[in-house]
């Protein structure tokens, strides 16, 4: 008998289920746009406050805000990881996330950082969901792993291989670019051969997209290495570019005098 | 109790603390000098007539407490709405990305108030005149502004035309460091027979920095192009620092000992004890008619010339010449005297409490119409392009034409600036030698830049840290909001700058690893 009043009132417990859990979705939304412009009390605030929906976004946007407040002791480091390795298990977007953040925890964010088990967690990562934009994004962590914090190889030439053989594996434009531009400036640092670094830098550089005062040093850069390898057709190209293309730096006459020592004009 | 009564009823009852319905946005800045606080005030009183809601309070603090001033109030969530603050500024580095925002969205857009003029249609990062490129170099995060600047700065030699011609019986003024050395000579010989005691430069701590850095930074260029293995043109503290620690560089290379001696040489042309006098006691100087010239920037060249009693002209810097004995060899040409770079930079506080409209009145300061009018009342040369000047501010800007260094071998860092500040007085008295003050600084600075490079990376990590959390939450919202290709955007930014900055503090971290 009482059966037809509640099949009458479960569309509307329904809908009031999905609107609450867009209720939380926004106030979630809320809290994630104040951490994304560094405002970590105003969203510890909103999340305290927000109606409980997604137990794991909730419990994920937890340690996410704590991160956000370097250093961390070593109890939190312990429980974000216990929280991070819980949510990792899953098989969606979210224990994506949740398994590079614990790659993260360990690489920067630990007292006395676990490379190797950062690099282990990032190529586990990489291993389960090769397209995942944070499988992606920690083999450029990797990259820079190999390049500089493990001590071996010990040859410079093999370390840079080591992080060389990751390129193929990154599909997206923007972080290929970043590892490449750190493959060719590691180059420098290890001394290896101008002809093997170019090619990096000369990618990075053509990728485009990138901020503040890099792209000028990476025009500049390309053109003073490739004259100083005897490229001085290239050298020229991309002198002459940076002098159209950064007319405001201060480094002009420095290109210039360099452009005039090639036998060319200053070309203001 | 009388007396009690009295104070707090003043406290409470004082005319400022009458009810005023406007909205309240204070800016702190630290330049005390004649000129700058009236630009701004004439600006301030402009925007409030443009906006009778809005009150604008300027706070002038002086440079010695301006640092405990910043950290204290940022710390006790107490911080004007708008900060000045220099990245040069020892023990402060932390400062920009913890406490200030970026405005990078804001200065990819028009800046509204400049409807109507020459430069309506840019965006207002280019409408600086160099397009905010102090903040492309050192910005707390690649590929965010962090600030808006209001003026241009160069270096240069300020000149008391009278007493030149008294000295010389010319008005020949010196173009290169040899006609410089000449008349250092005239001066030493014309101030003992006319009984007075007058040096070529005025001199104190402030002032000598700049001398000492900028002529050592030129004299040892050909040594920097040596050492610029990544070519960049420049060096970078970086760079100076790690070779250092390296082994490519010392006190002892004859290139890096000339450089000493014309230190040398400029040091005796200062009062003795220089070093402990003030920047006011070097202009009390120079104004008396106790020292020929004041080497300084130009953001003094407003109280100088107010207050000078006499014709003064802003020379360019005299130039290191291939010929010059004592360091000609070593010199790649001439050295760039100021760049024009902007500065006096703007940064919004984090927590403004009146965030909107602190933005609105730096985008009317940094208008065309705010900087013209900041620029006409303080006498410093305009930030914003196109802007008119005067011939007499124009007199401080320098065209391009020397080479720019980058970063100076001897303070690269504030370990290294704290040590050779210390080391100076080697040079002076009778005992005094440059081989003493090359061996002090030899001995000291493997740790002086162990301690920069270690800030260098503290401050990338500092930079790089909290960026998981943005990256992350960025990634969350994607997949919870429509507005992806701007969020995306945003990401790949932070991410390129998050990689940027860790990349440089685990290369250090490794050259400080491996660096005896």
């Amino acid at each position: 008998m009482k059966f037809a009043p509640i099949c009458r009132r479960l569309p509307l417990a329904l809908l009031w289920l999905v609107s609450l859990q867009g209720a939380t979705e926004e106030a979630l939304v809320r809290v994630w746009r104040d951490v994304a412009d560094s405002k970590l009390p105003e969203a510890e605030l909103q999340l305290s406050a927000a109606p409980k929906g997604d137990a794991r976004k909730v419990r994920l946007t937890e340690v996410v805000i704590g991160m956000g407040r370097p250093p961390i002791s070593r109890q939190d480091f312990d429980q974000y990881q216990r929280v991070l390795a819980e949510l990792a298990a899953g098989r969606d977007e979210l224990a994506d996330l949740a398994l590079y953040l614990e790659a993260r925890l360990f690489q920067v964010h630990a007292v006395s950082p676990d490379f190797a088990q950062a690099e282990a967690l990032y190529l586990a990562l990489a291993e389960r969901s090769a397209g995942s934009h944070w499988a992606q994004l920690g083999l450029v962590k990797v990259g820079l792993i190999r390049l500089y914090a493990l001590a071996t190889p010990t040859v410079p030439a093999d370390r840079l291989a080591s992080v060389e053989a990751l390129l193929g594996r990154i599909t997206e434009p923007a972080l290929k670019r970043d590892l490449q531009l750190q493959i060719g400036w590691a180059g420098l640092h290890y001394r290896r051969p101008l002809d093997e670094i170019l090619p990096h830098l000369i990618a990075a550089e053509a990728a485009g997209g990138l901020m503040g005062i890099t792209p000028e040093n990476l025009v500049l850069q390309i053109g003073e290495l490739s004259f100083r390898s005897g490229k001085t057709a290239q050298a020229r190209a991309y002198f002459e570019r940076f002098l159209a293309d950064y007319p405001t730096s201060i480094r002009r006459y420095n290109v210039e005098q360099r452009l005039v020592g090639m036998g060319g004009q200053p070309g203001r | 109790m009388l007396v009690y009564l009295l104070v707090v009823s003043w406290i409470f009852l004082r005319p400022e603390r009458s009810f005023d319905p406007r909205v309240t946005v204070r800016i702190a800045h630290w330049q005390v000098e004649i000129g700058p606080s009236s630009g701004i005030a004439a600006v301030i009183r402009r925007y409030e007539a443009l906006n009778p809601g809005v009150r604008i309070e300027q706070m002038i603090v002086p440079p010695p407490v301006y640092k405990q001033f910043l950290r204290t109030n940022l710390a006790g969530d107490n911080a004007p709405d708008i900060i000045e603050y220099g990245t040069w500024l020892d023990g402060l580095t932390d400062i920009p990305v913890r406490y200030f925002e970026p405005l990078t969205s804001y200065l990819d857009q028009v800046n509204p108030y400049n409807r109507g003029t020459p430069i309506e249609k840019l965006p207002w990062y280019r409408t600086f005149a160099d397009e905010l490129y102090e903040q492309r170099l050192n910005s707390p995060e690649p590929g965010q502004y962090y600030a808006v600047t209001l003026t241009r700065a160069s270096m240069r030699l300020f000149c008391n035309r009278e007493l030149l011609r008294e000295i010389t019986g010319s008005d020949h003024v010196p173009q290169t460091m040899m006609e410089l050395r000449e008349l250092g000579a005239k001066v030493a010989a014309y101030a003992p027979a006319k009984e007075r005691r007058i040096m070529l430069l005025a001199g104190s701590g402030f002032n000598a920095q700049f001398l000492l850095n900028g002529y050592f930074a030129a004299a040892t260029s050909k040594l920097r192009e040596e050492l610029d293995r990544e070519g960049f043109l420049a060096l970078s503290a970086q760079q100076v620092l790690g070779s250092y620690l390296g082994g490519q560089w010392n006190f002892q290379r004859p290139d890096v000992v000339a450089a000493l001696h014309l230190l040398a040489e400029l040091h005796r042309q200062m009062r003795p004890g220089y070093m402990q006098l003030g920047r006011d006691e070097a202009a009390r100087e120079f104004l008396h008619g106790d020292a020929l010239f004041i080497f300084s920037g130009t953001w003094d060249a407003t109280s100088l010339r107010k207050e000078a009693p006499f014709p003064l002209s802003a020379l360019r810097c005299p130039q290191l010449t291939q010929d010059d004995p004592v360091v000609g060899k070593y010199v790649l040409g001439r050295f760039a005297d100021g760049n024009d770079i902007t500065m006096f930079g703007f940064y919004l506080n984090k927590r403004a409490k009146q965030r909107e409209e602190a933005i609105k009145f730096l985008q009317f300061l940094t208008s065309f119409q705010g900087n013209r009018l900041f620029s006409e009342v303080s006498g410093w040369p305009p930030s914003i392009k196109q802007v008119p000047m005067t011939a007499e501010v124009a007199e401080l800007l320098s065209p391009a034409d020397g080479y720019s260094n980058g970063a100076v071998f001897l303070t690269a860092g504030g370990s290294s600036r704290a040590l050779l500040l210390r080391n100076l007085h080697l040079l002076s008295g009778p005992t005094g030698s440059v081989e003493k003050l090359a061996a002090a600084l030899d001995r000291e600075l493997p740790v002086a830049a162990r301690a920069d490079l270690h800030a260098i990376a503290r401050d990338s990590w500092l930079t790089a840290l909290p960026q998981d959390a943005r990256i992350a939450a960025l990634g969350l919202g994607i997949s919870a909001l429509a507005e992806t290709d701007a969020l995306r955007l945003r990401q790949e930014r932070i991410e390129a700058a998050q990689n940027l900055s860790e990349a440089r503090a685990m290369l250090i971290d490794q050259q400080l690893q491996r660096s005896p």
